[in-house]
Order: structure tokens, then sequence, then C-alpha cells
């Protein structure tokens, strides 16, 4: 038994997918910033297992470099998201992304 | 397609085999958890304990400093952003019905998705090659190698502190456009 690039590159699609899933299937605004927190989630691990196993890498920091870099971008995105989510929901009093539709 | 690459050289150590196995499950279940949950509460705290199996993981195969970040940068400042809108709003429990046709045209993009992914990674040759020293210099490579990445990454932090500080200063979204009718 031994665990290299496979297992982790397939929780990695399992985790695009999740993301993917909360994206298009919740209405919450919430959910669906926690679906793109995934979806960042899944692509840096694939960065950081590759750059784990190999695979061409100048050197092995450079997955943990961009996967740094990728998370940062992520919280970045959280904090705008959550501050148009607050916005909406003082408006209408509803978290759900289709609330002022009218 | 085999890529250009060397011997495959994955883990083998056993406690650490079932250690990255354990996380890589527990990861993935939490992550359908916070998805699945109705109570925005629930939700939250499985998405923070994703995020914290995923900084075990980086403990496993990634340099220390990477597994510090994502434990006390990114999870703190992820949860503490989510539990700040909690307490702003007043909502907790979904209005929306499980298996509704929302979920069901979600399922079938997820699906999709991870088919295709999955196709991809059994159909291709990944070459691998275990590096030993990954967590060697890691803080000299970012300033370093990457001075120009890390200066467009605090850009974009300041963006977003101010953009969001922006927008929570508003009292009111802005009125949209008024519609011309058609002739």
């Amino acid at each position: 038994m031994n665990a290299g690039l496979e297992p982790i590159l397939t929780a990695s699609a399992a985790l695009l997918a999740v993301g993917a899933f909360a994206i298009v299937a919740r209405r919450s605004a919430l959910l669906m910033l926690i679906g793109t927190q995934f979806m960042f989630m899944a692509a840096c691990l694939a960065f950081v297992a590759f750059a784990r196993f190999g695979l061409g890498a100048v050197n092995a920091t450079s997955g943990a470099a961009v996967a740094i870099f990728a998370g940062a971008t992520a919280v970045a995105e959280l904090a705008v998201g959550l501050a148009m989510a607050a916005l909406i929901y003082r408006e209408h009093r509803s978290m759900a992304v289709d609330a002022d539709r009218g | 397609m085999p890529l250009i690459g060397a011997l495959p050289q994955p883990i083998t150590s056993a406690p650490l085999v079932i250690l990255i196995y354990a996380v890589l499950v527990l990861m993935v279940a939490s992550a359908l958890a916070s998805v699945w949950f109705r109570s925005t509460l629930y939700a939250l705290g499985a998405f923070a304990a994703t995020m914290v199996l995923v900084a075990l993981l980086y403990l496993t195969i990634a340099p220390f400093l990477l597994f510090a970040v994502q434990l006390l940068v990114f999870t703190t400042v992820s949860a503490a952003l989510l539990v700040g809108l909690l307490r702003q709003t007043a909502g907790l429990d979904s209005t929306q019905e499980p298996f509704s046709r929302e979920w069901i045209i979600g399922a079938a993009v997820a699906a999709a998705l991870l088919a295709l992914l999955v196709v991809v990674e059994a159909t291709t040759s990944w070459p691998v090659r275990a590096s030993a020293n990954a967590g060697a210099g890691f803080g000299a490579t970012l300033t370093n190698t990457y001075v120009v990445g890390l200066a467009v990454l605090v850009v974009i932090l300041a963006s977003a502190a101010l953009g969001s500080g922006l927008l929570l200063a508003a009292t009111t979204l802005p009125a949209p456009r008024p519609r011309v009718p058609r002739r």
C-alpha cells in the first residue's frame, strides 16, 4: 500500500466537483462562496501534489508557492463576496442570490 | 499518453499512507457535509473542518510553511469572515428543499465534471518523482523567485480589503438602471 499522486488528484477532483455542485445547486450566497473556496482548494491541492511528486517541476517548492498565492486570492475573493452578500441581505433580508430579481 | 518523467516513488511508510488516505476521505466527506447541511452554522463548521484537513494534508506532502499559512491564516480568516457575515444575518436555516430542481442540475454538473477529471487522470500516465527536500528554502524561494507574485498578491489583498470595506460602508445596493421599452 502506498500513497502517490493518484489518490490526492482523485480527492482534488472530488473537491472540485463538490464546489461546482454547491455553486450550481445552492441559492444561498454564503454556500456558493464556500463552493468557490472548495474549488480553489482543489486546485491548490493538485499544484502541491504535482510539486511534491515531481512532474518536471523546477523545484518542489513551486507548487506550494502557487498554493499560497491561490489561497490568498481565494480569501480576497471571499471578502469581497461576503461584503456583497451582506449588502444584498441588508436590502432584501435574504441571503438568496436571486432575492433581488423582484 | 505518457509524459516526460522518472520512476514512480510514492510514499510507502505505512502510518503516513494510512494518515493520508484517512485525511483525504474525511476531507471529501466534510466538504460534502458542508454542502448538504441545511443549517448554515453546521455548513460553516464542516467548511472549517475541510480547511483544517487540507492543512493536515499539506503537513504530510508540502513545506511546513504552507501548513502553517493554511491553518493559521486561510482557515482563520475565512472562518472569521463567514462568522462575521452570519452575525449580521438572521437566517441560519435554508429555505431550499433537498432534491429540488437546482439540486438535480447541480448534481449533474458535478458528476460530469468529476467524470471528466477521473477520465483525464486515469488515461494519463503521470510521471512521479519524489523530492526529498520539499521544505528546503521555501521562504527564500517565495521572496526571491516569486517576489513579483508576492507584490501582486499584496495589491490584490489591499484592493479586496478596500473594495469590501467600501461595499460594507454603502447603505443600500446601487439602483438598477431603468428599462428602456423596445420600439
